[in-house]
Order: C-alpha cells, then sequence, then structure tokens
C-alpha cells in the first residue's frame, strides 16, 4: 500500500516538481465525514521536497472564543467563581515536525507562522488583566484542551520514505470541532522558512447526522415536535404492549 | 458500538446508554418513578454536555409518562380537570425553568445549581424511603388507600381566590395552588430534567387534599405535557435536544420498563425499596463529594459566545 501511494505520488509530482516547486503537499483526502458511526479519524499527508532542510506541518481549526473558568471554594463548596475569555483560540490545533522541535524553531518563526505550542498566543478579551493570573489561565486552557484531544501534547513525527518523500499523520477525535481547517506545510532551512504550502479539510456532519443538526436548528419547533410525538407514539406502543401481554 | 451524537457533537457508547436506560427503565416499571433522577447525572457524568443531558431527558420521561398514564386513564384514575390546571402552571414553570437555566449557563453555574439540587432531593427521597423500609418493619402499616382524603386544608390556602370547583377530587379549591403545585414541577423538569412525581404526589396528597386513588394517575397526566413542553422549549430556546441520544433513551427506558413491569411481581417491595433508598444515596454522596472535594482540575473550558 506504502509503495503504492509513492508511486501515485511520483507520478502525480515529478511533472509539477520539474517546475522549479520546492515542497509539494497533498492530503489522502480533503474532507472529514462525521457519520453516525464516526469515531475519529486519522489524516495522512504526503509530500516531496526538493531542497535540503526540515519539514514542520502544522493543522488548525477554526478560531472561536473560549471561556476559562477557574472553580474555588466558597462556603466549604467548589462552584465556578473567576473567569477569562480568550479571543480566536483554534478549536483544534496539532502539528508534526521532521527533527526535535529546538533543531527547527527559533522565537521569531514561532511568533510569525504559528509552529509549536509554545507559539500560541491567546489574547484575553478586555487589558489591563494580571500577569500571573493570564498565564494561569492559558495553561489551563492547554492542559484542558490536551485532556479534550483538541491540542497536542508534544509534536508528532514526519517521517521520510526516501530523501525527498515524507509522510504524516494526525488524529482527529470523536469530538472533533466541524469546520474548515487550515493544513501548513513550511520547509525550514538554518532557521527560515525557506517554502510554505497551504492547504484546507472541511470537517463536517454528513448524511443523517447533517440532515439532524439542519432540521434542529433551522426548524426546531418542528424538530422537538417530531420528538415529542415519537416519545409518545413509543409510550403507547409500550404500553399496547404491556396489555396484550396481560 | 460507538455512535456520534449530531447535537451533542461527540461520540458516545450506545451499548453502555442502552443498559443504563433499561436499568432505570426496569426500576419505573418496579417501582412506578419516571428515573429522570438517576439518568441525567448518569448523562451528565459521561461528559454530555448539561444542558443536552436535560433536555433530552426530558423526552425520555415523555414517553415513560405516556406508557404509565395510560394505565391510570383505562382505570378511570386520572382527575382531567385538575390535570389541566396544573399542567398550565407546569407549561408556564418549564418556561420559567428554560430561562432560570439560561441565566445559570450564563454565569457558568449549571453544573454546581443542577448538582446542589440533585444533592438536597436525592438526599431526602433517599432518606424518606430508607426510614420507610426501616419502620415498616417494625411497625405494622395501615392500609393507607382511602377514597377521601380527611385532611383538614390549611386557612392560607382555603383563603385563596380563583376558587374552582373540581369534581372527580371532589374539591373546591383556588386553581393557585395545582397551578402552583404543577409551576414547580414544570421547573423541575426544565431544569433538573426529570418529571417531579416524587415531589408531586406528596404535594398533592398533603397540600392539595386530593384523594389518594387519583393522584398518580393525575400527576402522570401532568407530567407528560410538562416534560413535553420541556423538551419543546430546550429545543427551541437552547437547540439541546439529541434526536439520537433521545431515541437510544426512549428505546432503553421502554425495553427497561416491560422488564420491570413483569419483574415487579416477584420483588420483594420492602427489600426493593432498601436497594433503590441505597442507591438513590449512593447517587447523591457521590454528587456532594465532587462539590465538596477539591477537584483535581479546577479549571474548566467553555467554547463559543
Amino acid at each position: 500500500m506504502r509503495v503504492f501511494i509513492v508511486l501515485v505520488l511520483l507520478f502525480v509530482c515529478v511533472p509539477v516538481t520539474a517546475q522549479d516547486r520546492v515542497l509539494t503537499v497533498d492530503l489522502a483526502r480533503d474532507s472529514v465525514d462525521i457519520t453516525t458511526g464516526f469515531d475519529g479519524a486519522h489524516l495522512s499527508l504526503f509530500g516531496e521536497k526538493n531542497k535540503n532542510g526540515d519539514v514542520a506541518v502544522v493543522i488548525k481549526g477554526p478560531l472561536k472564543d473560549v471561556l476559562v473558568r477557574r472553580k474555588s471554594s466558597f462556603l466549604g463548596i467548589w462552584m465556578n467563581r473567576e473567569s477569562i475569555r480568550f479571543k480566536d483560540v483554534p478549536r483544534f490545533y496539532d502539528y508534526a515536525l521532521s527533527n526535535s522541535e529546538d533543531n527547527i524553531l527559533n522565537d521569531s518563526m514561532r511568533e510569525e507562522h504559528d509552529i509549536g505550542l509554545k507559539a500560541l498566543r491567546f489574547k484575553p478579551e478586555g487589558d489591563a488583566l494580571d500577569a500571573e493570573k493570564l498565564k494561569t489561565f492559558s495553561q489551563a486552557l492547554v492542559r484542558n484542551k490536551q485532556a479534550e484531544g483538541l491540542f497536542p501534547i508534544e509534536a508528532r513525527d514526519i517521517i521520510f520514505l526516501s530523501d525527498t518523500f515524507f509522510k504524516t499523520e494526525f488524529y482527529v477525535p470523536s469530538n472533533v470541532p466541524t469546520g474548515q481547517y487550515v493544513i501548513e506545510t513550511f520547509l525550514i532551512d538554518g532557521g527560515n522558512v525557506v517554502d510554505k504550502h497551504e492547504t484546507n479539510v472541511k470537517v463536517a456532519q454528513v448524511g443523517f447526522n447533517s440532515n439532524v443538526y439542519m432540521f434542529a436548528h433551522s426548524y426546531s419547533f418542528a424538530y422537538a415536535l417530531l420528538i415529542v410525538f415519537i416519545a409518545v407514539l413509543a409510550g403507547w406502543l409500550s404500553n399496547a404492549v404491556r396489555q396484550k401481554n396481560k | 458500538m460507538q455512535v456520534h451524537l449530531p447535537i451533542a457533537e461527540m461520540s458516545i457508547s450506545a451499548e453502555i446508554i442502552f443498559l443504563v436506560s433499561a436499568f432505570v427503565g426496569f426500576l419505573s416499571g418496579v417501582f412506578g418513578i419516571g428515573g429522570g433522577f438517576l439518568t441525567t447525572p448518569f448523562l451528565i457524568f459521561t461528559g454530555i454536555p448539561p444542558g443536552v443531558a436535560v433536555g433530552t431527558q426530558a423526552s425520555q420521561l415523555v414517553a415513560s409518562s405516556v406508557s404509565g398514564a395510560i394505565g391510570h386513564w383505562r382505570r378511570n384514575n386520572v382527575d382531567i380537570k385538575m390535570g389541566l390546571v396544573m399542567l398550565i402552571g407546569g407549561v408556564i414553570g418549564s418556561f420559567v425553568g428554560i430561562m432560570i437555566f439560561k441565566l445559570l449557563q450564563h454565569f457558568g453555574q449549571v453544573d454546581f445549581a443542577i448538582s446542589i439540587l440533585y444533592v438536597v432531593l436525592l438526599s431526602s427521597i433517599g432518606i424518606m424511603m430508607l426510614s420507610e423500609t426501616v419502620f415498616s418493619k417494625f411497625f405494622k402499616k395501615k392500609n393507607v388507600r382511602k377514597e377521601f382524603n380527611t385532611l383538614k386544608i390549611s386557612p392560607f390556602i382555603s383563603s385563596l381566590p380563583y376558587k374552582m370547583r373540581f369534581p372527580r377530587s371532589k374539591l373546591f379549591i383556588s386553581a393557585l395552588v395545582p397551578g402552583g403545585i404543577g409551576f414547580i414541577g414544570g421547573i423541575l423538569a426544565s431544569v433538573l430534567g426529570i418529571g417531579g412525581g416524587f415531589l408531586l404526589v406528596p404535594a398533592m396528597i398533603y397540600i392539595l387534599g386530593m384523594p389518594i386513588l387519583l393522584v398518580a394517575g393525575t400527576s402522570l397526566f401532568q407530567i407528560i405535557f410538562t416534560t413535553a413542553s420541556a423538551t419543546i422549549m430546550h429545543a427551541v430556546f437552547n437547540n439541546t435536544v439529541d434526536m439520537v441520544l433521545a431515541l437510544i433513551l426512549i428505546l432503553g427506558g421502554v425495553i427497561g420498563a416491560q422488564i420491570g413491569i413483569s419483574a415487579a411481581k416477584y420483588v420483594k417491595p420492602a427489600q426493593a425499596r432498601l436497594i433503590m433508598a441505597i442507591m438513590v444515596l449512593l447517587v447523591a454522596m457521590q454528587l456532594s463529594y465532587q462539590l465538596l472535594v477539591e477537584p483535581s482540575e479546577l479549571f474548566s473550558t467553555l467554547v463559543g459566545p
């Protein structure tokens, strides 16, 4: 299978790279379909580089505000008491590197291209917040996202199939948020980004799930009536069966 | 089998949810309870957002209360007029409940409010059941099935306006009283995802003074409407009713209840009540543990506006 994919890639990529392309990247698929049986999915990325250097791949989900809350004890009961809202946090983030993080990345690159978990800076809503508190809440945000499997613990590996062909695989868990995902591939040499490639993946509910979601959100009253109708029918049937068995 | 819920947008194990709802359905068949107070905390415990747990559980209660109410209806044990007055209060209550729920959501206190209300409700039911079981061991119970309630109605209640005649219950009482009881039931349905039978039944006996024979049927009759209205309001105002989860819960509940009703003949009531009381108290203890002991993760995140 792997050999076959490489051959296909060779066939597809060689004519393109002949035209002076440094970095070529393709995904095994360009969408993640969430069906009723969806239980997470692997996203494979194949690429070819025609220059020396390391490769970094970043996958980012849609941006949304996130409210981080902290519990503290009030009259002996633990409840949410403080919160900070962070602006434009990616709902999913993961990255892969072909070398150890310290060997590839430097701070300016992290800053500019958002490569690596340390590169993510979370902007709080409103200013004049205590720096120490901000740091604690940012760390808590990352920790919670990691626990949900939506942020990585560490970088994934990029595997070289030959000197030029590489492959990496991301995993999106079953609770993956829907939306447009951006996958950026960087070729890095001597602390500089030599080339960059960007591609998109659409994560969406399909089929029955998508229909239910659309129905529930567009015609919520009719949707609710249908569910109540099903419930009444089930209750009635249950009683009818009982009467028959008497 | 992992099933992806379209509204909750997460995967759950269908077997586990099915088995739990069948188990609760079994208990509801044996004891004649709705069982929302066991299913909702369980759903939240498995990681389903509280809104989805409460809203979807309400739809399962529609099925179980319909099934129960039909039986009482056939035996003509429903005071329809009383039920209608109660359900008007219930529908208003379920609306107010949704507003309370939204307010709690805004302040990030949904989990806290649900937990603390459950602790209070479950520990009082548990202790009540436990003491009943213990006492019935020592004292022979008198027959409580009387057609007419001799309880004196308090002067405050008889002074309330909008008096109405309820011929079936042989009562002349202010409509505000049954309406008010329904109203509280409606709030409970919307905020906690429970029918509230365990609260309505004693209220109807001791506050309204209804004949005990009519109480179960009438409360089930109005629970159909309050839980249906809670389902509709959660779907319309919060978009938190998950059809796939609802189907699993309803199916499990119906099948479990069938087995439970057949099994009820073989179950010794005192023993069963004891097991039930212990179970209810365990849930209450687990919930209070979460409230009182410092959690290992103090922070939580919420995506969205």
